[in-house]
């Protein structure tokens, strides 16, 4: 069944379309909140809150067509409310990871190990983009959006969407660069 | 087309939301402008890179809507309680009040199947119940006192009864109602339990799983320390 047809059961008082929501969507909001802060209990977090306040708010939906885009929106802020709550503490963790990364020069005998410091790289690099290019480039990389989806969710241009993609991994690239991760380390498996 | 135009169409390309026409204009372009081919390159490889992010999914359903039914139910009235509350009122000042209606309106009743007359006249008030007894002028000043000795006791005894009636109605209302609100108060109270029981297996479970996340964590940590 269809995410409009759901939305339309709820709102005509069936409750249990949006445990179906839920459980097709929990997964995707909860996935895009762990890229966002590279942890578990606030992803599970923001993902409750999502769906809490998808649950109050559902009648103020336009366009029930629009559930996935509306649910990332809501998800979004929530990341930024929380990101504000919790930015000093968040920004002095970010602050010490800008110096830490320094990869080792593989041999063959640890190269599992680098494979893992690798990806742990990899999150922190993600972690170091400023907001706006984080948001963009976590919902089209892995979220699989169209730019004018996130456009929608963001309520942005769609140029100013791809202007943020752009510059996000241009970032990413100097990042890998210097801290000298490239595809051949993901490559040990 | 101009290197400007390329750039920003470069992100289409890269994630497939261009057209054919452009995206093959875009390629013939990039053939000839070597900087911005290797541009799209590098970005490539970020992106391939990215891929292997890892992630992790909930391990179970973290918000749970409770059932229909139990959502839908109201506190626990029986069919009386409901249909009583349709007439009767609740606050204690209806209630009084309905039952003093409703005394008066069984005393009138009854006072109708029973013959009940009322007269005021000079100074005095006479209610009487059954037929009216014939005047007889004949009677003694002993008879007639008799008969109304009689008659207020009859009077005093039915009153009585009356009374006695509308506290026994009194008292079943207020004992069907004291029912209901104790089954409420049950119902309540499984509700609470339940929600309580609910969230303290969820803590627990959080708190497992960031004891299981840390020890993993310092495993690595131990691991990375013990190789180096």
């Amino acid at each position: 069944m269809e995410d409009a047809q759901l939305v339309q059961d709820f709102l005509g008082g069936n409750h249990q379309a949006f445990n179906v929501l839920i459980k097709r969507w929990q997964d995707k909001i909860h996935h895009f909140a762990y890229r966002y802060f590279a942890s578990s209990d606030d992803a599970a977090e923001i993902t409750q809150k999502t769906f809490i306040k998808a649950y109050q708010k559902m009648n103020t939906l336009d366009d029930a067509s629009k559930f996935g885009s509306w649910l990332y929106r809501i998800a979004n802020n929530l990341c930024l409310d929380e990101l504000k709550r919790a930015g000093r503490k968040r920004a002095t963790s970010l602050e010490a990871l800008k110096t830490a990364p320094q990869t080792e020069v593989a041999s063959s005998a640890d190269e599992k190990l680098v494979r893992n410091e690798a990806l742990v790289l990899l999150h922190k690099a993600l972690l170091q983009l400023p907001n706006d290019q984080r948001m963009v480039v976590i919902m089209k990389e892995y979220e699989g959006l169209t730019f004018r989806e996130i456009s929608e969710v963001l309520d942005e241009s769609e140029n100013t969407v791809k202007s943020r993609m752009y510059y996000g991994l241009r970032t990413l690239k100097k990042t890998f660069d210097s801290w000298n991760i490239n595809q051949e380390v993901f490559n040990y498996d | 087309m101009t290197r400007e135009e390329a750039q920003i169409l470069l992100m289409d390309y890269i994630y497939g939301e261009l057209d054919e026409a452009k995206a093959q204009e875009l390629k013939l372009f990039l053939e000839t402008d070597s900087e911005l081919k290797q541009e799209f390159e590098g970005l490539t490889q970020t992106r391939s890179m990215l891929q292997h992010l890892p992630v992790q999914s909930p391990a179970e359903q973290l918000v749970i809507m409770e059932p229909e039914n139990k959502e839908t139910a109201v506190p626990s009235e029986n069919w009386w309680a409901k249909l009583s509350s349709l007439f009767i009122p609740q606050s204690g000042f209806g209630k009084t009040g309905f039952a003093m209606a409703t005394f008066v309106f069984l005393f009138f009743v009854m006072g109708a199947f029973s013959d009940m007359n009322i007269s005021v006249g000079e100074g005095n008030f006479k209610m009487t119940f059954g037929e009216q007894p014939p005047v007889q002028t004949g009677y003694t000043a002993a008879q007639v006192e008799m008969i109304i000795n009689q008659v207020q006791q009859e009077n005093a005894e039915m009153i009585n009864q009356y009374v006695l009636a509308a506290q026994e109605q009194q008292e079943l209302q207020f004992q069907q109602t004291l029912s209901s609100f104790a089954e409420y108060l049950d119902t309540r109270r499984e509700s609470d339990l339940e929600l309580f029981n609910y969230s303290l297996t969820s803590l627990e479970e959080n708190t497992y799983d960031r004891f299981r996340q840390t020890d993993q964590v310092l495993g690595e940590i131990i691991q990375t320390v013990s190789t180096n």
